[in-house]
């Protein structure tokens, strides 16, 4: 049985890794919501982001955390034309051809960071992202409460556009039914183009964080697409909050995982839940609290 | 355009075509076609490309000279690469087309246990040499007995007992409790699973936790808390290197800094350094080459890199060159192209190379002497043993 100060530091640091996961997870769950489009090269996005971070850093000498807006505007500029060029061509012909063609898209951007970047494991070098908090006999990496705390804002954030703007009722009437969306004047291919924006930046932002609290290469974006579809699963399909809460509830329970059974098993514990939910609550534990 | 001009286009078209479908790697009856199946992305790429370099450097110096005698008539190299992409899989398939499509005659090894293994059995199948180095000796002799593969790296026991004899040799002086961490792949078994708890026993080390995780595990949070809760001194791991600089991150954030931490595999590419900054400072790697040993050509070996790439040179750089070395004076030795021949010189091989002396055993592998690294200021010094000791000892772990 672990000691009581290894047990609360395992869980409350694995749920504050949670609330950053829910981060990398939110683009997915909203394009989801939106595009009915499994954004399969989400994941390359989340990346996309932490070599923007550290170029950023690398360039500007500016501290990433500073830099999170123009981050999240850079991935979502990279972003959109994907959408304009490739996605949007491809709307008449079902969400198959279009979910084949990120996965085509993360293909392409995994070799293009090998050709750009080399395929060297990088990570943001920052004081704060090495630093413990110790609160009593709890001791938490530093850089997982800002990154949590970043994560709750910008997820709140979120959260507040779409359900209190104009924006947001076109978002989620396009969500609802499209075609009425469309009947009604709202432009769905507008939406639709900047609700993928909003999904690259918030992948940005993650991708930034999850860069400086851990390590990143070219083919790590596999394993946070995986991380953020159980999240997304757990929480809701496209539901804001319930991404936060999925996060949160994967972290915790992959805590107790790597508590119980080592940390090499924390990600058959967070897939185990993963196929539970979709087997048993397919549209996730908050599914009628739909933001 | 007229129809003539448009049969000759479709007619050229086609040629063209299939040129590229059946004979873009073939032979030309005048070079000698050797290959390699590397990791030039994935996880272990921070390996693979120092392999390429330093095997693609023995082939340019081989070509520069005139190329090699084979039945009287001079014949260029052509080195194939092929990028496994980390993947065992993608490494035998690698070697079957290199061998099946590229018409190799001679195979050069990718970098680490999984990945040589692989590509080594379809050599072995095909009665095709292959000399390769980054597969430590007890994991290759492990998998089978060899006639067709031949393998120059270190010897687990030996690297596993370079650092408790450093420690005790430079007086190190610890609490004597030692946390080990080690992934689940076969190098990480044999080392960290049985080595280690072994040599901690004889050396007066009480282990106090042996944790095993998968080789793409990414959190170590509760493994560095248990150790941390035990009051470990000593940190022994064998990772690869992504994982490397997690634990260490982790470490960090953790706010665990033990007396000594030893990472075994993640810690040797330049890489890991560079990723970590200040964090690699003090952190030993047990190691088979520097530029600064008594061989001949280490010191320009590694000259030579720096100044062709601008970057920190590796040891990785030595074993491969000497493979593709040994592979092409066996050619060259046998004055043919002809694997039974090819294989027999390689046998033969006698030689100090700029890695090291080679002699091949029984069990076709040749042992290269360990040193005791540790990262200093982005580089590493041999810390251990004194007659080959480049630098001070950096003691605690800042």
């Amino acid at each position: 049985m672990p000691d009581i100060g290894v047990a609360l530091s395992t869980i409350v640091s694995g749920v504050l890794l949670g609330g950053m996961l829910a981060l990398t997870a939110l683009g997915l769950s909203i394009v989801l919501g939106v595009m009915r489009l499994v954004n399969l090269a989400h994941g390359d996005f989340v990346v996309v982001g932490a070599y923007v971070g550290l170029f950023f850093l690398k360039f500007t000498g500016v501290d990433p955390l500073l830099g999170l807006p123009v981050i999240a505007l850079i991935v979502a500029a990279l972003a959109i034309p994907l959408y304009r060029f490739l996605l949007a061509p491809l709307a008449e012909r079902g969400p198959e051809a279009q979910m084949m063609t990120m996965f085509a898209v993360a293909i392409i951007l995994e070799n293009a960071f090998v050709l750009g970047f080399s395929a060297d494991t990088r990570s943001i070098e920052r004081d704060y992202a090495t630093l413990p908090l110790t609160l009593g006999p709890v001791t938490v990496p530093l850089i997982y409460v800002i990154g949590f705390a970043i994560a709750v804002a910008l997820i709140l954030a979120v959260h507040w556009l779409i359900s209190r703007t104009r924006f947001g009722r076109d978002l989620r009437a396009s969500a609802a039914d499209a075609q009425a969306a469309a009947t009604l004047g709202i432009d769905v291919k507008r939406v639709q183009m900047l609700t993928f924006g909003l999904g690259a930046a918030c992948a940005g932002v993650g991708g930034t964080l999850i860069g400086a609290a851990f390590q990143f290469g070219p083919s790590s974006g596999a394993a946070y697409l995986l991380n953020s579809l159980a999240i997304v699963v757990l929480g809701g399909l496209g539901n804001v909050l319930g991404t936060l809460f999925g996060g949160v509830t994967l972290g915790f329970l992959q805590s107790v995982g790597g508590l119980t059974l080592g940390d090499g098993y924390r990600d058959l514990v967070g897939m185990a839940l993963f196929l539970l939910v979709l087997a048993f609550r397919p549209d996730g534990f908050l599914a009628r609290r739909r933001s | 355009m007229s129809q003539r001009l448009k049969n000759i286009v479709k007619a050229g078209s086609l040629l063209a075509l299939a040129s590229i479908a059946f004979g873009l790697g073939a032979a030309r009856a005048d070079e000698i076609v050797i290959g390699a199946s590397l990791p030039l992305s994935g996880p272990l790429a921070g390996f693979g490309s120092f392999q390429q370099w330093g095997y693609k450097r023995a082939v340019a110096e081989v070509n520069k000279a005139g190329g090699i005698s084979i039945g009287g008539t001079k014949q260029m190299v052509k080195l194939i690469i092929r990028d496994d992409k980390t993947d065992p899989n993608a490494a035998a398939s690698n070697t079957e087309t290199l061998i099946s499509r590229d018409h190799v005659v001679a195979m050069l090894g990718s970098c680490t246990p999984a990945l040589v293994n692989a590509g080594a059995l379809v050599a072995e199948r095909a009665k095709k040499p292959l000399v390769t180095g980054c597969d430590p000796l007890e994991a290759f002799k492990s998998v089978r007995k060899w006639n067709y593969v031949w393998d120059l790296f270190f010897d687990e026991p030996e690297l596993a007992a370079a650092q408790f004899k450093a420690l005790a040799e430079l007086g190190a002086q610890t609490n004597k409790k030692i946390a080990i961490w080690h992934d689940n792949g076969p190098d990480g078994q044999v080392v960290g699973g049985k080595i280690w708890p072994a040599l901690a026993k004889d050396f007066g080390y009480e282990v106090v936790q042996n944790a095993e995780f998968p080789v793409d595990n990414t959190q170590f949070t509760s493994i560095i808390g248990e150790a941390k809760s035990k009051g470990a001194e000593v940190v022994l791991v064998d990772a690869i290197t992504p994982q490397a600089i997690a634990i260490r991150k982790q470490m960090a954030a953790a706010g665990f800094t033990p007396k000594v931490l030893n990472i075994e595999k993640g810690a040797e590419p330049v890489q890991f350094a560079e990723a970590l900054g200040k964090l690699s400072d003090g952190i030993l790697v047990g190691g088979y080459w520097d530029s600064s040993l008594p061989y001949p050509g280490a010191a320009d070996l590694s000259k030579a890199f720096e100044s062709e790439t601008k970057l920190t040179s590796s040891q990785h750089i030595a074993d491969s060159y000497a493979a593709a070395q040994i592979l092409l004076d066996a050619i060259a030795s046998a004055g043919s192209t002809d694997p039974e021949k090819i294989n027999a010189a390689i046998a033969k091989t006698d030689k100090t190379y700029a890695v090291g002396p080679v002699k091949f055993d029984e069990n076709h592998t040749a042992k290269l002497p360990i040193v005791s690294l540790q990262w200093q200021g982005g580089k590493t010094v041999i810390i251990w043993p004194k007659a080959a000791k480049t630098g001070e000892f950096l003691f605690p772990l800042p």
